[in-house]
């Protein structure tokens, strides 16, 4: 037992690998898919235990475990979780088996190789989550983009070649920097990748200033960030759904993951430099992803515009720089990962009946398709943040962050609260209400089993955090309060510092 | 726990499961529904009796939220305010739901139906219960949801889903106050409990805020100035307030049962009761109180005028409400709370019941809502119709201008305004009574009968006239009426008393009704004008066009098209954000950002394939097929030139020149030899350390 308890995070990194090795077995294309199920369900399963034996009011990493890799340069297998990653590993954990489901019927063929791409990902960013050596952080950021490339060229719509290589080349340029300033850390921290080293050492406000700038960049890039994010919509939209749920739901997150772990703690002082440009651009994104979302034609573009806008609220409150915009930073990009990734999915059953994407060849199908209208509804106002689903939660605390600094943020974010109704309820009024406009969409299906198991666990999450977000909160409070309380103190004597300058 | 949870548990429930059973139920949605519905009733009056014992009780649920300073609690404040609503929403609830357990039969979406009537009653229980502000607005906006939902009800008709679409929007927008205000709150209290808000309200009156803390700007706000306004901006949304009313009418899409539940116990009400719940606040905010009071007579007015000339009954119902809710607006807005929230209550029933009735003459007649077309089924409740227009037109003026709160126009500032809104408070009354006289007598008086199509066969509709003698009994009815709701008023005012801010009368005289009651007359006698206007222009109505006046049919056509809110908004707001929307994704994004960054790819494609040509064919290649080329010519040379004769015929001569200079050696002194070999050291040493220093 102890092997299991006291290496809880190995194992979920080797969960995945273990289930490739037995696909490597597998003759049958069901049994590939059983696998594979269960190999992401005995994942998730482990996540919940860790859940579970997390120690709440603690602030520091849980589960810690550290191996000699390369001693020559100090890099270590070092993992662990805190309040912020927990989540994002559970929501990790939470999407693979959907993402499996999804692709049931949907991916035919080249299924092993598909299957396997899901378990890599899966587990390269279970490490990128836990990860508390830098050098290994950098290897499995790069290792997630790999199966995600493929994905797209291989299974992906028609445009898809295009979209991958531009995927894989905009987030090749984002880790090169990334590298450039880990290697800066190295050489600028004692040569060491260890994170909670580097941590507790103070840099140079010109150091952190370029060290900042250099892992900023590679965030904004994944997360994406106006101006950095024209990778997104054609990447969401020619991945096929399974692509796109592991993309929107659990990629973009690292970018703000990275924010969080790597960016305020290290380099607070450069934080608070950048921090009102970044806002600002921030709440452009929110408003302009709003607007262009409401142009779209195009199902999966508007989910993915709609992304580029819910993404400004996570770097809104993440350089709130107060307890409640961070956890609301972090309650956001866990409820995105769940209402994007559940209306990719019910996006992608739409596509897999008809392969057409267009809102225009839809409409009427509340009439043939109750089911499925009624879940595309609840995560559409999910989407919008309606008070009551799980995106309000998030929202709000982030405009209550952001409240300390600018009052004129907050109401440019809610006007973009306001574009994401309309272009939701819009694309629902197209979609699912009135008169059908093609023949083929009077005659749909409803939803079956399966693709009922797909999203209802979605639909369950989605309510339930909307009217008791106590236990997310009080899983991240500790680990976020001290957070806060660091980078409070290093602007303090930041200030300090510059009042006895200007005194002198 | 208390008792009281179940109060919206109950429609929840039925709602929860209505929605999880779908067809399941058949079309016995109701059988569930109705009972939820009525124990919720029975407990608002057991809750409403022990309020009136025993004080106002707080229920405390749940943490909703712990983050830092920010506690919010799921926690409910029944006090009279309350009390008074939950008996009217769970009662008028309850009515619909009886009421459309008969109405929707047949509808394919029955048991849907009844599960958004539940989740919309229960929404609206949990907003009036709410004892902190970010519950109320979350069952603000789920209250927004439900009427969406109820509006897309029959999903296929095209209006219907617009108007659902739209009331949402319009909703949404207004709501962006709200949720400021909701923000400013908290910045300002630190907290969003109501009543210690409330509480703490007047001590933080000179408190201000940077609102626009930017690039080091300056803006200093008294939050406790502008938090009303703000939100008030909500309360527009909500009670359809100028310019904010444009959903309302098209809500009439929604099933007849709907529009009840709409106008008369949720949605529309909700923003008095926001105004009523945050009174105290509002009275700190004389620019905020002046605002309402403008907006809410601007509303009640304009929709008056406009409800006169609608032909189509509902639309004329639903310019009605927002008439009524701009006097409860305005009501609040001279700080007649009370006199509002009364108001309200009769409204609320009184406008269920109109529509119930209208609902039902509707049904038999099956088709549009065009009043002309229309005559009533004998079932309808004629003269309780008569009564309940009656009550409906003569309450506004009765409770505005009822004695209490005569004494408020003086002792407030609005004491020179005070005219103002008497006109416009009389003039609602007199357009109130034209609009409501004109389409009753239009149902049941006018014109010749054509067999309606009912659910019971044909019905004929027999004309019947309105006597004078009619009038005496039905005034006679209105004065008793009037003299029961000064009672109950007396009571009333008394009751909600501790509920609202320190009474803006220096003590509540019970002489009210003695003090006062000529004030009745004057209303009345509006009102009763209003109807004699009815009943004169519908005898003349034939030839009456042609001889109006121009300026007279201007502002006839103006009013029929209900001031061209619509089409401003259509013009001026949702096409040019829609074409903003599509410049900025084609123009912007896609020929801006998107090209920017293929624009790099081309130029490093442009770049390599440079280095390609130029630098690596032309440059690098050449140099190498030179080197090459070079080589094997030196190689030809060499072998053409040096060849081995020649070599050989040479060699001994090489041998010479060797011993010759082996001889100069010789002859060179050893001495300088060693300088040379000493200086080349040097160097290299030199050299040594300089790349050492370099590098």
């Amino acid at each position: 037992m102890t092997i299991f308890t006291e290496h809880m995070i190995s194992w979920m990194v080797v969960i995945p690998f273990l289930g490739i090795a037995l696909l490597a077995f597998a003759r049958d294309q069901e049994w590939m898919r059983r696998i594979t199920f269960a190999c992401t369900m005995v994942e998730f399963g482990v996540a919940l235990i860790l859940w579970q034996r997390f120690e709440l009011g603690t602030q520091g990493m849980q589960f810690v475990e550290r191996m000699e890799w390369m001693p020559t340069f100090n890099i270590q297998y070092a993992v662990g979780v805190d309040g912020i990653s927990i989540l994002l590993v559970v929501l990790t954990t939470l999407l693979c088996p959907l993402c499996v489901l999804c692709s049931w019927q949907a991916v035919t063929t080249r299924v092993r190789a598909f299957l396997s791409l899901i378990l890599l990902v899966e587990g390269a960013m279970i490490v990128v989550f836990t990860a508390l050596d830098l050098f290994l952080f950098f290897m499995l950021w790069e290792l997630t983009m790999i199966p995600m490339y493929f994905m797209i060229i291989l299974w992906g719509g028609p445009n898809r070649i295009a979209a991958g290589i531009k995927f894989v080349l905009y987030s090749l340029a984002g880790s090169l920097l990334m590298l450039v300033g880990i290697l800066g850390l190295y050489l600028e921290g004692g040569h060491t990748f260890d994170l909670m080293v580097l941590s507790e050492q103070t840099y140079s406000s010109n150091t952190q200033f370029w060290l900042f700038l250099a892992l900023f960049l590679a965030f904004a890039i994944k997360m994406p960030m106006v101006p950095f994010h024209t990778w997104l919509p054609d990447a969401h939209s020619e991945a096929p759904t399974a692509g796109s749920v592991i993309l929107a739901g659990v990629l973009l997150k690292m970018g703000g993951y990275g924010f969080l772990r790597f960016c305020l703690p290290l380099f607070p002082e450069a934080s608070a430099t950048f921090a009102p440009f970044i806002l600002w651009l921030s709440v452009f994104a929110i408003v302009y992803g709003g607007y262009l979302a409401l142009a779209q034609t195009d199902l999966k573009k508007l989910v993915a515009y709609s992304s580029v806008s819910h993404m400004g609220f996570v770097t809104l409150g993440v350089f709130a720089f107060n307890s409640q915009g961070v956890q609301g930073a972090i309650l956001q990009m866990f409820n995105h990962g769940i209402t994007t990734a559940a209306l990719f999915l019910v996006i992608g059953q739409l596509y897999d009946r008809t392969h057409s994407r267009a809102i225009g060849d839809y409409g009427g199908l509340h009439k043939t398709m109750p089911r499925f209208v009624a879940l595309f509804f609840l995560f559409s106002v999910a989407a919008f943040g309606l008070p009551g689903t799980c995106n309000f939660i998030g929202e709000f605390l982030v405009l209550v962050g952001i409240s300390d600094t600018s009052f004129a943020m907050v109401l440019l974010s809610m006007g973009g609260i306001v574009l994401a109704a309309a272009y939701m309820l819009w694309m629902l009024q197209r979609v699912a209400l009135g008169e059908p406009n093609t023949k083929a969409a009077a005659l749909l299906p409803d939803l079956s089993r399966r693709e009922l198991a797909t999203v209802i666990p979605l639909a369950i999450m989605v309510l339930w955090i909307g009217v008791y977000p106590g236990p997310l909160m009080e899983m991240m409070d500790a680990s976020v309060s001290h957070l806060v309380q660091q980078i409070e103190t290093s602007q303090a004597n930041l200030a300090n510092l510059q009042s006895s300058a200007s005194l002198n | 726990m208390s008792i009281f949870v179940l109060i919206p548990l109950c429609p929840l429930i039925a709602a929860v499961v209505l929605a999880l059973g779908g067809r399941r139920w058949g079309d016995e949605g109701h059988r569930i529904g109705i009972p939820a519905m009525g124990l919720s009733f029975v407990l608002s009056l057991y809750a409403f009796f022990e309020v009136v014992t025993s004080g106002p009780i707080s229920v405390s649920l749940y943490r909703l939220i712990h983050v830092d300073s920010l506690v919010v609690d799921l926690n409910f404040y029944i006090d009279q305010l309350t009390v008074l609503l939950l008996v009217l929403v769970t009662g008028v609830s309850l009515v619909v739901h009886v009421f459309s357990s008969r109405y929707m039969i047949g509808d394919p979406r029955y048991n849907r139906f009844f599960a958004v009537i539940a989740l919309f009653t229960f929404s609206m229980l949990m907003l009036v219960m709410s004892g902190n502000l970010l519950m109320l607005y979350v069952f603000w906006e789920v209250m927004g949801l439900c009427s969406y939902l109820l509006i897309s009800h029959s999903a296929q008709r095209k209006p219907a889903i617009q108007a659902a679409t739209k009331a949402f929007i319009v909703n949404a927008i207004a709501d962006v106050g709200f949720g400021f205000g909701i923000i400013l709150t908290f910045a300002t209290f630190g907290t969003l409990d109501i009543q210690t808000i409330l509480a703490q309200a007047e001590g933080l009156q000179d408190h201000t805020i940077n609102l626009f803390g930017w690039f080091g700007m300056e803006y200093q706000i008294y939050p406790i100035a502008i938090i009303p306004l703000l939100l008030f901006v909500g309360a527009m949304g909500k009670s359809a307030q100028l310019p904010f009313h444009i959903w309302l009418p098209y809500a009439m899409e929604a099933p007849t049962p709907v529009s009840a539940l709409i106008h008369a116990a949720t949605m529309v009400n909700a923003g008095p009761f926001l105004l009523i719940r945050m009174s105290p606040l509002l009275m700190l905010s004389p620019e905020a109180m002046t605002c309402i009071a403008i907006v809410g007579g601007a509303t009640a007015l304009f929709a008056a005028m406009v409800s006169m000339v609608q032909s189509d009954i509902k639309k004329n119902l639903a310019y009605s409400t927002i008439s009524q809710i701009g006097f409860m607006i305005m009501s609040c807005g001279i700080g007649a709370f009370a006199a509002a929230l009364f108001h309200l209550l009769a409204h609320g029933f009184l406008k269920a019941f109109l529509f119930m009735s209208t609902g039902s003459a509707l049904q038999a007649v099956h088709a549009n809502h065009h009043v002309a077309n229309h005559y009533s089924s004998h079932s309808t409740p004629k003269t309780t119709l008569y009564v309940g227009a009656l009550v409906l037109a003569c309450l506004p003026p009765f409770v505005i201008f009822s004695g209490p709160y005569e004494g408020l126009w003086n002792a407030n500032e609005f004491g020179s305004a005070k005219i103002v809104f008497w006109l416009i408070g009389l003039a609602t009354v007199f357009f109130t009574a034209i609009y409501l006289f004109r389409g009753i007598l239009f149902i049941f008086q006018h014109g010749p009968t054509i067999p309606a199509v009912g659910k019971a066969g044909t019905v004929t509709i027999q004309p019947q006239l309105l006597s004078p003698t009619h009038v005496i009994p039905l005034a006679l009815v209105g004065g008793v009426m009037a003299y029961l709701l000064m009672v109950i008023w007396t009571w009333f005012v008394e009751f909600l008393s501790p509920a609202l801010p320190v009474s803006p009368l220096p003590d509540v005289e019970v002489t009210a009704l003695t003090a006062s009651s000529w004030w009745i007359l004057l209303p009345l006698g509006v009102a009763v004008g209003g109807w004699a206007y009815a009943m004169a222009s519908q005898t003349t109505k034939s030839h009456m066009h042609s001889k109006e006046a121009d300026w007279k049919k201007a502002l006839y056509v103006f009013f029929l098209h209900k001031g061209y809110f619509d089409e401003w908004y259509e013009v001026y707001v949702v096409q040019p954000t829609l074409r903003f929307a599509n410049w900025l994704w084609r123009t912007v994004d896609i020929r801006g950002f998107d090209r920017m960054v293929h624009a790099i790819a081309s130029t490093t494609l442009a770049l390599a394939s440079w280095l390609w040509r130029v630098i690596d064919i032309k440059g690098i290649d050449r140099v190498i097929v030179g080197v090459g080329a070079s080589s094997v010519g030196l190689g030809q040379w060499m072998w053409r030139v040096m060849d081995i004769r020649w070599l050989g015929s040479n060699l001994c001569q090489i041998f010479k020149g060797v011993d010759a200079a082996g001889q100069v050696i010789q002859e060179t002194e050893s001495r300088t030899i060693q300088h040379h070999l000493l200086v080349m050291v040097f160097w290299l040493v030199s050299a040594i350390g300089l790349l050492y220093v370099l590098v």
